[in-house]
């Protein structure tokens, strides 16, 4: 039986072999949801999900799509967001 | 509507939101671009056609596109290109210098050195003379 904190399924499990040759269950962090678009809601694309320490270690360019809102829209929104102050 | 002299912005891409102009027509669709962005082929799909048609030449360069885009008061920013790399200098093994023979010199070479010897010692004795 696990222990109390390790009962709830808010950790993910992860089966992992240690140095001795023998199987150990390991509880991590689930990473986090991903980033949606502040226009229209969908899921973006090409950019990454991950842990702190893990994003910390990646360049910029790996994070988010190297274009203006890159990251923040997806690039429907984005497109339509250009067209529209061009016409202004 | 997407022609050579064609005004655009750039709506898709890492240059989005930049203004180009149309500069060649490559077909099926696709035309040749220059100003803020790249000089690059591009998708006509990937154009917003703006109001101003700018007077150049098929296939202008790009010096003739930001002089054009100057009039309009679009300001175009030269990018820095990447530097070339040097060649790294290549270390040349340093060959074993063979050990010099020792060689008699000729008979007159030695006299000739001798005699320059000799010749400064004259001229101090007749300082100490005078």
């Amino acid at each position: 039986m696990p222990a109390g904190r390790y009962r709830s399924r808010t950790l993910r499990r992860v089966y992992k072999r240690t140095p001795g040759n023998k199987v150990k269950l390991v509880y991590k962090k689930r990473k986090p949801s991903k980033a949606q678009c502040a226009g229209c809601g969908s899921d973006l694309k090409g950019t990454f999900r991950g842990r702190v320490p893990v994003m910390m270690n990646l360049p910029k360019t790996k994070k988010r799509p190297e274009r203006p809102y890159g990251g923040v829209l997806c690039s429907r929104c984005a497109r339509r967001k250009i067209i529209l102050a061009s016409r202004q | 509507m997407i022609e050579i002299g064609r005004l655009c912005v750039k709506i898709a891409g890492r240059d989005s939101g930049l203004k180009c102009v149309v500069v060649d027509d490559l077909g099926k669709g696709f035309v040749l671009i220059d100003g803020q962005t790249r000089r690059r082929k591009c998708n006509m799909m990937h154009l917003e056609p703006l109001n101003e048609i700018l007077k150049i030449k098929k296939n202008a360069s790009h010096d003739e596109v930001v002089k054009e885009l100057k009039k309009l008061k679009i300001e175009v920013v030269e990018k820095k290109g990447k530097k070339k790399k040097t060649e790294k200098p290549v270390k040349q093994r340093k060959k074993k210098e063979a050990p010099a023979k020792e060689e008699a010199p000729a008979k007159g070479a030695k006299e000739k050195t001798a005699a320059k010897k000799e010749a400064p010692k004259k001229k101090q004795e007749k300082k100490k003379s005078k």
